[in-house]
């Protein structure tokens, strides 16, 4: 009894709602045309597509990470090439002025000694040329003295007399 | 007392006369009598999504196209959903029946609210093209049709088999079901293993409802908006020419949002079982056995 009562309930069911298989399997093929269609040509490629942008992303991520790396070495790099180049100027800066200073007192030592040795000839060439002014000087006197000595004595001196009173002029002179 | 105002606070003829199955567009003695107005909305909506599909997956590039942006957001998001609810490896098996269900469930909910959708149609005719209430309309959404929604949870429970079987077994069924955990022995054990073999009987029983429930309120949902959309578009059908006019276009707006919202939750609550389902029977209980072991 129960079984029937049961069984008339499905009926009922079934008609109310319109439940046949045809229209069932109408309705179940529709739906497996579309999961097999999306399945096979949409969701594939999609999920494909998703994966390849996703890699590309990793991938430039990966790159761009690379990259900072790189800067940061290089700019590491150059901070140590400027470093050392700041250092190698110094050390040329003070050796450039080292060199310089050197080159100035050698130079000055050799205009000093350039001046001493032009003092010395100076004071040489005016040597020698008081002592011809000076032999000169003498022989003059010695030949005024001879003169003078024979228009006073009314006497021609010899060479003699004439040697010795030069000699006394100019002992005189010197003296 | 109780009776009597229930009578009369009764609104059975204020509903709207929508019928609870989808009308044959040939007539039931036909060979084409599993042609129904639901059946050529669900051929009607299996054109749009894979016309759709089409056209976003034509010419893909890593740069998309509009139409390939569209569908990629869908997919991708679908995917996480999925992937969060079954894991990695049963969502590469499980996404694409979980992915078509939303798919299809939505833009089939959606259809029934185009205009024309329950109202165009046979009915008792009161003019040239013009009839006094569409009874037999031309158009019905398949998720309106129990045939439909049945063959949708039916088509979801194979899937559903098919995974499970593959992941542990039918003997990794019959265990994950009926079988004892805890790793308790003795008297104990025996009387837990008799504890979860009345669960496993249960659990048998649930997995059976499965399809029912599902097909039931996805098609109890739907059916209702449409009931209340008619039912809204004909208040005031007695009122004059312009008061109808204005009562059809107006006081069924709020109700057109409101279904929208419950397609779209209907969709997502359907799809979101099935992967709960999935997740629940392919789920290893590793930890049992260790224990079982020890």
């Amino acid at each position: 009894m129960p079984t029937i009562i049961a069984a008339g309930k499905v009926d009922a069911i079934v008609e109310k709602f319109g439940l046949a298989w045809p229209k069932f399997f109408a309705q179940v093929i529709i739906f497996w045309v579309v999961f097999t269609i999306l399945k096979k040509y949409a969701f594939g490629p999609i999920l494909g597509m998703l994966e390849q942008r996703r890699q590309r992303i990793a991938d430039g991520e990966a790159k761009l990470e690379k990259i900072a790396k790189d800067a940061a070495e290089a700019k590491q790099n150059a901070q140590a090439l400027l470093d050392k180049a700041e250092a190698d100027a110094a050390r040329l800066v003070k050796e450039a002025d080292e060199a310089a200073k050197a080159i100035q007192e050698r130079r000055q030592q050799e205009a000093v000694s350039s001046a001493n040795t032009i003092i010395a000839k100076a004071r040489e060439a005016a040597q020698l040329e008081q002592e011809q002014l000076m032999s000169q000087l003498k022989r003059e006197f010695g030949r005024m003295v001879s003169d003078a000595t024979s228009r006073v004595t009314g006497k021609v001196l010899n060479t003699d007399d004439q040697t010795r009173i030069n000699q006394e002029t100019a002992a005189q002179v010197s003296a | 007392m109780l009776s009597s105002l229930s009578q009369q606070a009764s609104f059975s003829p204020l509903l709207a006369n929508v019928h609870s199955y989808a009308s044959g567009l040939f007539g039931e003695s036909s060979t084409l009598a599993f042609l129904t107005n639901s059946v050529l909305v669900a051929l009607v909506v299996m054109s749009i999504v894979l016309w759709f599909s089409r056209k976003a997956t034509k010419n893909m590039t890593l740069v998309p196209h509009k139409a390939q942006n569209f569908l990629e957001f869908i997919v991708e998001f679908l995917y996480n959903q999925v992937v969060g609810i079954v894991g990695e490896k049963q969502a590469k098996l499980a996404f694409p029946l979980l992915g078509t269900l939303f798919i299809y469930i939505l833009v089939s909910n959606w259809f029934g609210l185009f205009p024309g959708v329950g109202t165009i149609g046979w009915g008792e005719s009161t003019g040239f093209l013009s009839v006094k209430a569409a009874h037999d309309p031309l158009l019905r959404p398949p998720t309106a049709d129990l045939n439909a929604t049945i063959g949708l949870a039916v088509s979801a429970f194979l899937v559903w088999l098919f995974l499970t079987i593959k992941e542990i077994g039918i003997w990794g069924f019959v265990v994950h079901t009926f079988g004892p955990k805890g790793g308790l022995k003795g008297v104990m054990g025996m009387v837990v293993a008799a504890v979860f073999l009345f669960v496993g009987v249960i659990e048998v029983v649930s997995i059976i409802i499965r399809p029912v429930t599902l097909s039931i309120r996805l098609f109890g949902n739907i059916f209702a908006g449409e009931n209340v959309i008619h039912t809204m578009s004909d208040l005031m059908a007695g009122q004059g020419a312009i008061g109808s006019f204005l009562g059809s276009v107006v006081l069924p707006l709020p109700f057109y949002f409101m279904e929208l919202l419950v397609g779209l939750l209907q969709a997502i609550v359907f799809t979101l079982l099935c992967a709960v389902y999935i997740q629940l029977s392919t789920t290893h209980d590793d930890h049992g056995h260790e224990e079982a072991h020890h």
